[in-house]
């Protein structure tokens, strides 16, 4: 409400926004400096109970007693790993923002679950202000047909996604000074459910740089507030309710 | 496998220039007509300037009921002899953008000009900015021939305080600025005195300013989607309320050269 107050909380937003965009650079520096010179210290460890110190030619015995502390280093390290995320993801509408960018993990037998942490933006437009979203997206892709060559088609891919605005103007619930449940609906955060298909391209070794592969994909969605005004109102059609979105997700591991 | 590529770019083509890309349900981007509150206040006064006798009708609380509001404009254009419309606020049930541009876009097929106060439920999240973009201020009066309408925004609570709701100033600028053709008034707002959104701490106050205007006719709200007829301050001022749309009733309200009015409930 007042633009006073709203000013430096603006600021810090959209400069965090502008770091979003590093972290898969960040996320990658980790793997290939940090995980990979640590891991081979480790299996140094393991592996033989000695280290030779060429420098200064001495033999050093390592205790059996580190074996269980290493060991439990090893697995501490492993879990920690597992929240590198795989994927960096972009997506263009869809009721998160103009445009989104964030982070993601694939995890299943097949590869089948996405999880994806995203920030978006809303243009001022006709309202006071420039806004921040953030989402937290749930996919899942049942199928990936091989195509030929690098090509992969996954026919259909399925999830929901919550989405919330840092931005004065929404509740998550209401304000004390209303009567309990007099809205009984959060304006913050929207709910939405989607259908998709994607195709994958798997980017030849010798020309990777960031990415394993590249997705392309495009979701028909709606949101909990469209579903409800949609429903008794044949008025509405479904060029009202449904919502398009595109996206590229770039696979780093 | 070229050719299907080929598809799905041609696809995400043909898509990207529709309505169904949106950044956000509250985004406030307005496609389409905007600032039609001055558009039809000026089509208002053109049109009844010099008549005595002055027929309109009030819909009110429309929100979500898409069909009920589409069959309400289809009614009263059938009636073939009402000036203009007033809607009494809450077209949005929660402040979506798009349900401003939906419902605009019914009220656009009057075939007379029409105003639309704003509502509680209008100011839900960013809903105040998109009323405000589609239609403009919401405390604004007008001249339909010998009447000034005075249309308020009662809705306090959503504003907490930290705006004046409602905005003296604005109503005794219209006290000391009232055209020389005026001779009643009639004042339209969503909340009437007394219910909870509105500042009752005001409510003796806001009826002591309605009092100072020449003849006052009558007041008009809605919000509570009932049909019902009070005077509020015993003091002779009827409010009227406008049931919601989906119990498919317009008030239909003459005001007549000889000092009297007439309404009617019609049933659509």
């Amino acid at each position: 409400m007042e633009p006073t107050i709203m000013r430096p909380l603006n600021f810090k937003k959209i400069f965090l926004n502008l770091l979003w965009p590093l972290l898969p650079f960040t996320a990658q520096a980790q793997e290939n400096k940090a995980l990979h010179s640590i891991l081979s210290k480790d299996s140094i460890l393991i592996s033989s109970p000695s280290v030779q110190n060429q420098e200064e030619d001495i033999v050093t015995q390592m205790p059996n007693r580190h074996h269980k502390y290493d060991k439990r280093v090893h697995r501490y390290r492993r879990a920690w790993e597992a929240l590198i995320p795989t994927h960096t993801k972009l997506q263009y509408a869809g009721g998160m923002g103009l445009l989104s960018w964030g982070i993601g993990w694939d995890y299943g037998k097949r590869g089948q679950w996405e999880t994806d942490l995203l920030l978006g933006f809303i243009p001022r437009y006709s309202s006071k202000h420039f806004k921040i979203t953030m989402t937290l997206k749930q996919n899942y892709i049942p199928w990936s047909i091989w195509l030929g060559k690098d090509f992969s088609l996954e026919p259909l891919t399925t999830g929901f996604y919550f989405n919330t605005v840092f931005s004065d103007d929404f509740w998550t619930s209401e304000p004390e000074r209303y009567p309990h449940g007099y809205y009984g609906f959060s304006t913050r955060i929207r709910t939405h459910v989607f259908l998709g298909q994607r195709v994958r391209f798997d980017v030849p070794e010798k020309y990777r740089k960031f990415s394993k592969s590249i997705t392309a994909f495009y979701e028909i969605s709606t949101c909990d507030l469209y579903v409800v005004s949609a429903a008794n109102n044949s008025y509405l059609k479904p060029d009202d309710y449904l919502r398009l979105s595109f996206g590229l997700k770039f696979q780093i591991f | 496998m070229t050719n299907r590529l080929l598809f799905f770019v041609l696809m995400a083509l043909s898509f990207s220039g529709c309505d169904m890309l949106e950044t956000h349900p509250y985004d406030v981007h307005i496609t389409g007509e905007r600032e039609l509150t001055n558009k039809n206040i000026q089509l208002i006064e053109n049109k009844m300037q010099g008549k005595k006798t002055i027929r309109f009708a009030m819909i009110s609380d429309t929100q979500r009921w898409y069909n009920s509001t589409e069959d309400v404009v289809k009614a009263i254009n059938a009636h073939g002899d009402i000036d203009f419309v007033i809607h009494g606020g809450d077209q949005s049930d929660f402040g979506v953008t798009k349900e401003f541009v939906w419902m605009r876009d019914i009220f656009n097929k009057f075939q007379m000009p029409y105003v639309c106060l704003l509502g509680n439920h209008d100011c839900l999240g960013t809903g105040e900015d998109a009323y405000r973009a589609i239609y403009g201020n919401p405390n604004f009066a007008f001249t339909a021939g010998n009447v000034r309408f005075i249309c308020l925004n009662t809705n306090a609570m959503e504003y907490d305080y930290s705006e004046p709701v409602p905005d003296f100033n604005f109503i005794e600028n219209e006290l000391n600025n009232l055209p020389s053709e005026v001779e009643k008034t009639v004042f339209a707002m969503h909340v009437k005195p007394f219910e909870f959104i509105f500042n009752n701490n005001v409510a003796k106050i806001f009826q002591l300013y309605v009092n100072q205007f020449p003849q006052v006719q009558f007041c008009l709200y809605g919000h509570e989607h009932q049909l019902t007829v009070d005077d509020l301050f015993d003091d002779g001022i009827l409010y009227f309320q406008c049931p919601c749309i989906d119990k498919r009733i317009y008030l239909l309200f003459t005001i007549k050269e000889d000092g009297t009015y007439d309404y009617e409930t019609v049933e659509f």
